[in-house]
């Protein structure tokens, strides 16, 4: 299929994707132009495609309004440790329920799945429970814990076992007719290979993390420990309407840095994971 | 809750989670602190609840910290549910209107009468009655009605003057200010200016509950007095509705289904909402104006729309949580209050006060909308399991919003859906 | 020989593993590699085995156990009404329509957001200048602040809003999308497609650029035509990143409820209402928590049983090939 294309073939599909980027692009842009407008502007319909008179007070208001760099290094260090915590654990039980043959694997690989089917809407209320009997609320403990060894990480795990079930073994055991232990083996020849699924993995869970925004709203209610999400639902005016140019300010400055990270690390994550990917 | 949470404790023990004991609150005579959960994450807000709660801090040295728990508007009462079903109850918290029927009926609020009383100079007989029935069950207050707001016109003059009308406030001078006239200059003005006539702020066809502010001007009632018997199948209603109905798909006077239009935007010649909506005209571009709702049929009236203060009996200190209630909603504070929320205090309900907080109001306005208003107003529609009923009607009353729509059938169809909720 | 025979072997070969080898010669102790491996892989797995029981199981158990009760949350009842709530399922008049809705939404969502981000990726696959670009592009909404992206839509799909306006130039009078049932339903499902089929578009591109192009030389050199190229190569070669996304969809199809919240409540009528909607709204809305219990219990069930069926049948299709 990625054969040379003739030049009229090129500008069809150039056409194309131009006209797909439209929906997708629209709204982040919308976003961002919306959040150097004037409250008054924003929802003044046609919308202008560019703010006519452009102010930067929005952003301003952001940092003033809320401790959002403490909301910002909450959120990213969540998403930091989430991240690698999935890795760690759903690297460790993919390798295990693809490679090593222990009885009782495929039941407790049914039971890991589960946590896969199950809306956190539907457990929030007794996570909460046992969260609070530790004394855990209002803390990041559960923002931490469930997301590493809860639904997300499940999801991880499924994608590590696809991988190194696809993953030729033969060097693996011959390290192992080396003498390498199992770990030895998983840590120096497995994982090394892992990368590209370990950097979809990182993706899907950071993606999860940064986003995340039922389990804040119920388990914190200290300012200084919200989340990104949560804190854009806090610019607000004396009467509960939403602030829209901060909130919009805020989200941009949710989004732009997420999405720079993307196009630094897409290539070398979309074509990592073609090469030795998630291809069977 | 003792046998939920020993279910949650036993599981958890016998799955090795090790519960490190920490669910003893504090004794009554030890520190305590308090949480409340608001729906304003607002600066000014939470600054001048931060300086009362300073204030009784220092007055009340048992009393270490006092927190207020922003929680998002959309998520509040979710929050606030999952926060008292898990154990974690606030001590005091907001209530919206809409949910004040479950709040007060259920026996989750502390009654407040006998602290609110017991406090010296709190001036318990001055609440006005009008804002504090929907906060009562069997003769007890469980709730105090912090905010009171009635629901106002807001008038663009300048597309009035646009599209050559009398602006209501002529038309109030001449005694012509009804639901006819007004719905006439809303059309005249859409026809005009291309922009919105009349929007109904928050309804958007989904926020029934704000149609109430319409209706009310028939002698409309969602349900009765008593909450059991369905009122949309009544005449009243139905003249309202049928009335409703021509103005959005005959006159064109409102914005019709799927097309919103934000007058504080300028893209609107009148809006109905709460008057304390007036702070974002603050730096308006154009001339506006505030007047009462309409006369209807029935002559005057006016409708509020409140939020409630209340006391968690499951919180760990409910009686300091009342106690420090009472401070902040004395006299002193209530009139600091009064520069966000519109108080329920009689003494405070003058156009003196109010203008003192209110800058951008003329006392014309004040008097007419606000104080007027909050002695005669209706309150918006509440009911017992309100959220549910809600939905309910939500769901009836879409057909009604079509060009074609046989007004009494879908009228009669809400009653036959939401009958066996008010019976409940 | 082709490679993808290779390939298809190596994943049979994997997914039924070799006979266990006989124990090292050295030590023929009860210490054996059978017994050693039985360790291993119960120590690997049980971090997240133990994170399952307590933060899924543990959870899901008293979900099952409030499903049981009559739990007012408000006015602080928990009372033993047995299989009362299951009962009352049985006769939720709102259920076959929540069921109908649910269903419609999530086949409707699965097959646009699978065959949506396969098409992207295959566009994008194109030796093609410029690539990378609209590759961020597609991906962009996947990050972007889900309240700014269901306002935007909100107004886009107004009567007078852009996408109106756009059918406008072209001479066609666009429906009220957000106000008839049938239109409601689709532009729910579209803007959840456009917001998170870039994470699918990615998982495809990676799996079309891991298909070998020498396949698809011998197959230009046989004489097969691009379509079937694309049925014949690309798709079985790429079908078990095709498994992969479609459970992960389908799941995730059920779970979606925050854009159902903003967008139409649910409405018109109970058009858009879906089952995890419904369940939020008698939980946390009406405040029957053990009819909740039962709906997630009913939801838990659903998605089971639909994941069940993909796996099973992944020995049907997936690998498959010829």
């Amino acid at each position: 299929m990625s054969s040379k294309v003739s030049r009229r073939a090129k500008l069809g599909l150039y056409g194309a994707l131009l006209v797909l980027a439209v929906p997708f692009v629209f709204p982040t842009w919308w976003m961002v132009t919306s959040s150097f407008k004037p409250i008054s502007d924003i929802f003044s319909w046609p919308p202008s495609l560019l703010p006519t008179n452009p102010q930067v007070d929005a952003y301003r208001q952001v940092f003033e309004l809320q401790p959002f760099a403490q909301q910002y290094f909450n959120s990213a260090y969540i998403a930091a440790v989430v991240t690698f915590g999935t890795l760690a654990v759903s690297a460790l039980a993919g390798y295990a329920f693809a490679r090593i043959r222990f009885r009782g694997q495929n039941a407790l690989f049914l039971v890991v799945l589960l946590g896969l089917l199950i809306p956190s809407e539907v457990t929030i209320v007794p996570l909460f429970q046992m969260f609070n009997t530790l004394g855990w609320v209002d803390t990041h403990w559960p923002l931490i814990l469930v997301p590493i060894f809860g639904a997300p990480s499940v999801l991880a795990t499924f994608i590590m076992r696809q991988f190194f079930i696809a993953l030729p073994g033969e060097l693996e055991e011959a390290a192992r007719v080396d003498g390498l232990g199992r770990l030895a083996t998983f840590w120096r020849i497995a994982l090394p290979l892992a990368r590209p699924a370990l950097g979809a993995v990182a993706i899907f869970t950071f993606l999860h993390s940064w986003n995340l925004y039922l389990e804040p709203i119920v388990f914190l209610s200290t300012p200084e420990k919200f989340t990104l999400p949560q804190a854009l639902t806090q610019f607000v005016d004396a009467y509960g309407g939403p602030m829209w140019n901060i909130q919009l300010a805020a989200a941009s400055l949710t989004a732009l840095p997420v999405l720079a990270v993307f196009v630094i690390a897409q290539k070398q994550f979309v074509e990592g994971l073609a090469h030795t990917g998630l291809k069977g | 809750m003792r046998a939920r949470l020993t279910a949650a404790v036993t599981l958890a023990a016998l799955l090795g989670l090790t519960a490190c004991g920490g669910g003893d609150a504090g004794d009554s005579d030890g520190p305590v602190s308090l949480r409340m959960t608001t729906w304003s994450a607002n600066e000014a807000h939470l600054a001048l609840f931060n300086e009362i709660a300073e204030e009784y801090k220092k007055a009340n040295p048992n009393v270490t910290e006092i927190k207020f728990d922003p929680i998002p508007f959309e998520n509040y009462t979710t929050t606030l549910t999952t926060q008292i079903a898990g154990g974690n109850p606030p001590d005091l918290a907001w209530i919206f209107e809409n949910s004040a029927p479950d709040f007060v009926s259920s026996g989750a609020l502390v009654a407040l009468d006998d602290t609110l009383k017991g406090t010296d100079g709190y001036a318990f007989d001055e609440l006005t009655p009008a804002a504090t029935k929907l906060w009562q069950d069997e003769g007890k207050l469980y709730a105090y009605p912090f905010s009171t707001s009635p629901f106002g016109v807001f008038v663009n003059t300048d597309l009035f003057e646009k599209a050559g009308r009398e602006t209501p406030a002529e038309l109030i001078a001449a005694g012509r200010w009804t639901w006819d006239t007004a719905v006439a200059a809303a059309s005249a003005v859409n026809a005009e200016t291309g922009k919105a006539g009349l929007v109904i702020r928050d309804f958007d066809y989904k926020g029934w509950d704000n149609l109430s502010t319409v209706w009310t001007g028939w002698g409309a009632q969602a349900w009765s007095e008593d909450g059991k018997t369905c009122g949309f199948d009544q005449q009243p209603m139905v003249d309202a509705m049928t009335f409703l109905h021509k103005a959005i798909f005959t006159d064109k006077a409102l914005p019709a289904p799927g097309t919103t239009a934000d007058f504080f935007a300028g893209d609107a010649g009148m809006t109905i909402t709460q008057i304390s909506r007036a702070s974002l005209l603050a730096d308006q571009k154009f001339g506006w104006d505030l007047v009462p709702l309409p006369a209807g049929p029935n002559g005057d009236y006016a409708v509020i729309g409140q939020g409630g203060m209340g006391v968690l009996r499951k919180g760990d200190n409910a009686k300091v949580a009342a106690d420090f209630l009472a401070f902040l909603t004395n006299p002193t504070n209530s009139a600091k209050l009064a520069q966000f929320f519109p108080p329920p205090r009689q003494s405070q309900l003058t156009a003196e006060t109010l203008a003192k907080t209110n800058p951008l109001l003329k006392p014309e306005q004040l008097q007419s909308v606000v104080i007027d208003g909050i002695s005669s107003g209706v309150v918006k529609p509440s009911h017992t399991g309100q959220a549910e009923i809600s939905q309910a009607v939500r769901a009836a009353l879409d057909p009604l919003w079509q060009p074609g729509a046989d007004v009494r059938t879908v009228l009669t169809g809400v009653c036959t859906q939401i009958k066996p909720l008010l019976d409940r | 020989m082709s490679r993808t025979t290779q390939v298809v072997d190596r994943a049979h070969a994997r997914s039924t593993p070799p006979a266990a080898k006989p124990a090292d010669p050295p030590r023929r102790s009860w210490w054996t590699t059978r017994r050693r491996d039985q360790l291993a892989g119960l120590l690997f797995v049980s971090p997240q085995l133990l994170g399952s029981i307590i933060f899924v199981l543990l959870p899901l158990g008293l979900v099952v156990y409030y499903s049981l009760h009559e739990w007012n949350v408000l006015a602080d009842t928990f009372d033993f009404v047995g299989a009362e709530n299951y009962r009352a399922l049985a006769d939720d008049p709102n259920l076959p329509s929540v069921l109908g809705a649910t269903g419609l939404f999530s086949l409707g969502l699965v097959v646009l957001n699978l065959s949506l981000a396969l098409l992207l990726a295959v566009l994008l696959n194109q030796k093609l200048r410029g690539t990378v670009v609209f590759r961020t592009l597609f991906f962009s909404p996947v990050v972007v602040s889900l309240v700014a992206w269901t306002i935007v839509w909100g107004f886009l799909l107004q009567d007078n809003g852009g996408i109106n306006g756009l059918l406008d130039t072209i001479g066609v009078d666009g429906p009220n999308w957000l106000r008839g049932e049938a239109t409601a339903m689709l532009s729910v499902v579209v803007v959840q497609v456009l917001k998170n089929v870039g994470l699918n578009m990615v998982l495809f591109l990676a799996a079309l650029q891991g298909v070998p192009a020498e396949l698809y030389e011998a197959a230009r050199v046989e004489g097969a035509g691009r379509w079937t190229q694309f049925r014949k190569i690309t798709v079985p070669l790429i079908s078990p990143t095709i498994l992969l996304t479609s459970i992960i969809t389908v799941v995730g199809s059920l779970q979606v409820f925050a854009q159902i919240a903003v967008l139409t409540q649910g409405g018109p009528g109970t058009s858009t209402t879906v089952l995890v909607y419904y369940l939020y709204q008698q939980a946390f809305q009406f405040h029957h928590f053990g009819y909740g219990a039962t709906l997630s219990v009913l939801l838990f069930g659903i998605v089971l049983v639909l994941t069940v069926i993909q796996w099973q049948m992944r020995k049907r299709w997936v690998f498959h090939e010829q």
